[in-house]
């Protein structure tokens, strides 16, 4: 019984292992199931605008449809000037949606339940964000940390816990992220095991609430997508919009 | 949400904690962070430059081509509209001339015909007036010519019986006096 829950989460290589300047960056089954994934939403926007009909079959209705969700979630928080980030937003909520609902399937590996993974996005959009903001505003972005209307004896403190949120950013961001996929796939191992074990008289309870998991576990893969998106979006919106 | 994913968090520590004596998380092994960090960078890149180069545009392409034709679509089916609520009236007014001029047609065709009956009924009348007029003549002259012969023949019927019942002749001239005195005399009983 392989009754290990977590070890579904270990990444092995496949093939050779490749060393660039004594860093091992060996193709692992994570590489392989990031490029599954790629290659899956790739495919389905091929697919969904090869043909450009007037009225869209189900596959470019589809495509139609994430395209104008994520490009309403972007001006709903972010508003017009969020622009330019759009193929960005929508890449990074097209992988982690398609990494988490992959990672769905049975024998697959999920991609975003590797705190290195999600930190390293996180890590980037954070960056990022705060790169944009100084280009934008200069010196002015750091007023982002000093909300107005709040009187000055809290001042210092409030500043101080708005730098402490701020940096935490990136770490909320990908805890967040990396926590409920390893959460929802080891709870569904663990459940998946117990109907092994209690065997064909017992295991018809772990097994109806391991049906109501996974269906969980899908609705959590999506929110946490989308989740995962409109918080870059709400992030750039500060850098963008300044408004303290 | 919270409380259930703090619970699920907590339920997974503790199972965790109760495998970890052998494996523990492979996620906070160091081992493949540098490649999984690669990969992910590598892999990411490429998607984002597909997406934001090929996909994105063409399905805006898309829905910019749908908008505007449905946009165009409208406006021609507006444009149909006018021209056809324009056609309509014109349509209508036509009708609404032809009506008029149908009902004047009729009234002056019916004054003409009246006016024509009228006329050949005058005409015809006093031809008739006049046809009755010389037939009223000629009966009178009828009756005075045939007064004139029932003289003749009273006459003669007169001296031939006078004549049989005294076997004289009589003088003619005086015979025709008495009968046109007689005559003369019934003459307003039969005219």
């Amino acid at each position: 019984m392989a009754s290990n829950p977590m070890q579904q989460f270990t990444v092995h290589k496949i093939g050779p292992e490749i060393k660039i300047a004594g860093v091992d960056l060996s193709f692992t089954n994570a590489s392989l199931f990031m490029i599954i994934s790629a290659s899956l939403i790739l495919l389905f926007l091929y697919l969904g605008s090869k043909e450009r009909k007037i009225v869209p079959d189900k596959l470019q209705l589809i495509a139609e449809m994430s395209y104008n969700f994520v490009a309403k979630m972007i001006s709903d928080t972010a508003g017009s000037k969020a622009k330019p980030y759009f193929p960005f937003i929508f890449s990074l909520f097209m992988f982690v949606l398609i990494c988490n609902m992959v990672g769905m399937l049975p024998y697959s590996f999920t991609v975003t339940s590797h705190i290195i993974v999600t930190l390293i996005m996180a890590l980037f959009i954070f960056i990022a964000v705060t790169v944009i903001g100084f280009i934008k505003h200069g010196f002015k972005y750091l007023s982002i940390f000093v909300p107005s209307g709040v009187p000055v004896v809290l001042l210092p403190l409030i500043t101080i816990i708005e730098i402490i949120s701020y940096l935490s950013r990136p770490v909320s961001l990908s805890v967040r992220l990396f926590a409920n996929m390893m959460a929802g796939h080891t709870m569904l191992k663990v459940f998946g095991g117990f109907v092994v074990s209690l065997g064909i008289l017992g295991g018809w309870l772990p097994l109806s609430f391991s049906v109501a998991l996974t269906g969980l576990e899908i609705l959590v893969a999506f929110l946490q997508a989308y989740v995962f998106a409109i918080l870059t979006c709400i992030y750039l919106n500060d850098a963008l919009n300044l408004h303290h | 949400m919270k409380s259930f994913l703090s619970f699920l968090t907590t339920l997974v520590v503790t199972k965790a904690d109760l495998f970890a004596a052998e494996a523990g998380m492979p996620q906070l092994d160091p081992q493949y962070w540098a490649s999984q960090a690669f990969w992910l960078i590598l892999v990411f890149a490429i998607l984002y430059i597909s997406i934001s180069k090929f996909y994105l545009p063409k399905i805006k392409d898309n829905l910019d081509n749908r908008e505007n034709k449905i946009k165009e679509d409208l406006e021609n089916a507006q444009k149909h509209r006018e021209q056809s609520e324009k056609k309509l009236q014109e349509y209508e007014t036509i009708v609404e001339n032809a009506k008029k001029e149908v009902a004047k047609i009729l009234l002056e065709s019916k004054n003409n015909l009246n006016k024509e009956i009228q006329s050949k009924k005058q005409k015809i009348e006093k031809e008739i007036e006049n046809e009755i007029i010389k037939a009223q003549k000629e009966i009178i002259e009828m009756k005075k010519n045939s007064i004139t012969s029932i003289e003749i023949i009273s006459k003669n019927i007169v001296s031939k019986i006078i004549e049989n019942i005294s076997g004289e002749k009589l003088n003619e001239s005086s015979i025709k006096a008495v009968v046109e005195d007689i005559s003369k005399k019934n003459i307003d009983r039969y005219l």
